[in-house]
């Protein structure tokens, strides 16, 4: 197929899977906490509805970098897709671009002005501790494996069995940070925990919210892609589309089951996690 | 060209979605409280469950047009106003699961 056309694809499926899936989080919390909850198509009918809003600009905010932020956040994970179920290119700039990402929460926050963005900044940059899971799995995943390609990492698991097996730890530590970017009432996620509002998003609206929802579809899209990929191997669409309503509902469950950290808790879960994970994970690979 | 065939499921089920939701909402004016079984609802649950997870009973029609005829049903049941579809929903999935099993594990 033409690259553009898979491209294409590939961005479209990722934001209206990642919209539907926040819809099912948001029913599974629901129907946890004894509500009907929203309709499941509701994350996409806000992203809809964001568009024909009026987009208003505060007078604090510090242009052009308040428009072209939501534009870049976009991008990225956009790059992301394309490194990922397109070319299925290297981990490392996966990686590199859920660092990105956390720049961009950064700088969002602070270009609107806002004392709640600001709050979501500064926690943006304190929460940066938080992604040790991240480059912990990647290096254990190298360690096992002996190579960062997405297409390699697959082949490896065709022939030696699914990584979840071998580095559940790995998985695990995977996991905490999928949570720690869910976005609905998640118990690891600082930066848009509802005591400041909605965070780094407080203050932008219309089209520019519209653009971050786009934005937050795909990245949940991509963050369970990756996790399906890197510790399951090659699987079919339906089985992507399975597994990430499984992962979505246990993670809803999660996030309507405990209580949202204040950021020093909710660093130190992480960090934690990252030690047991790295300390376990080597553990098994080297004496198991 | 199954990335594709995705893609049209996918549609299919947000466009399902989207439409059962303003029927749904045009029908039913007061919240969801007295939890009876909508007939209608009922029948569109179980076509669109069999169609989507017993297409090879129709093999005069190709897979991938029962699949999204299906999805669109079933989706327009799962979408309706918060509370309603919910028992059509799931009648309707087991209705499917049980010919499902009764055609491809026991016989």
């Amino acid at each position: 197929m033409n690259l553009m056309a898979d491209i294409l694809l590939n961005v479209t499926i990722a934001f209206l899977v990642g919209s539907v899936l926040f819809g099912i989080q948001r029913k599974v919390m629901a129907r946890i906490q004894l509500r009907p909850g929203p309709p499941i198509i509701q994350h996409l009918l806000h992203t809809m509805k964001f568009f024909i809003k009026e987009t208003v600009f505060p007078k604090t905010a510090a242009m052009p970098f308040y428009v072209v932020i939501t534009v870049i956040l976009c991008a990225i994970w956009v790059a992301a897709v394309i490194v990922g179920p397109v070319t299925q290119g290297p981990l490392l700039l996966l990686f590199a671009i859920f660092a990105i990402h956390k720049i961009v929460e950064h700088n969002a926050g602070s270009s609107s002005g806002s004392p709640y963005g600001k709050l979501s900044c500064v926690r943006a940059v304190f929460s940066a501790a938080a992604e040790l899971p991240l480059f912990a799995v990647l290096i254990i995943i190298f360690l096992q494996t002996g190579t960062m390609q997405l297409s390699t990492i697959v082949a490896y698991q065709a022939e030696h069995g699914a990584l979840i097996f071998t580095l559940p730890l790995a998985a695990m530590m995977f996991i905490a940070l999928i949570i720690s970017k869910s976005y609905y009432y998640s118990p690891l996620n600082i930066t848009l925990a509802k005591d400041i509002v909605s965070g780094f998003e407080t203050e932008h609206f219309g089209m520019l919210r519209g653009f971050i929802m786009i934005s937050e579809a795909i990245t949940w899209y991509m963050l369970l892609w990756v996790f399906l990929t890197v510790f399951f191997g090659a699987l079919s669409p339906l089985m992507y589309l399975i597994g990430m309503v499984i992962l979505t509902a246990l993670i809803g469950a999660v996030n309507a089951l405990t209580p949202i950290l204040n950021p020093n808790h909710s660093v130190m879960t992480e960090i934690t996690l990252a030690f047991i994970g790295i300390v376990g994970s080597i553990i098994m690979m080297f004496y198991i | 060209m199954e990335t594709q065939i995705y893609l049209v499921y996918i549609l299919s089920f947000v466009l399902g979605s989207i439409v059962g939701l303003v029927l749904s909402y045009k029908k039913y004016t007061e919240p969801f409280v007295r939890k009876n079984i909508d007939v209608a609802a009922l029948v569109l649950a179980i076509i669109g469950w069999v169609l989507a997870l017993n297409f090879a009973l129709i093999p005069i029609i190709p897979d991938y047009i029962s699949i999204t005829v299906g999805v669109f049903l079933f989706a327009m049941v799962i979408g309706m106003r918060p509370g309603y579809g919910r028992y059509e929903t799931v009648i309707g999935f087991l209705v499917a699961g049980i010919i499902w099993i009764l055609r491809t594990v026991l016989s």
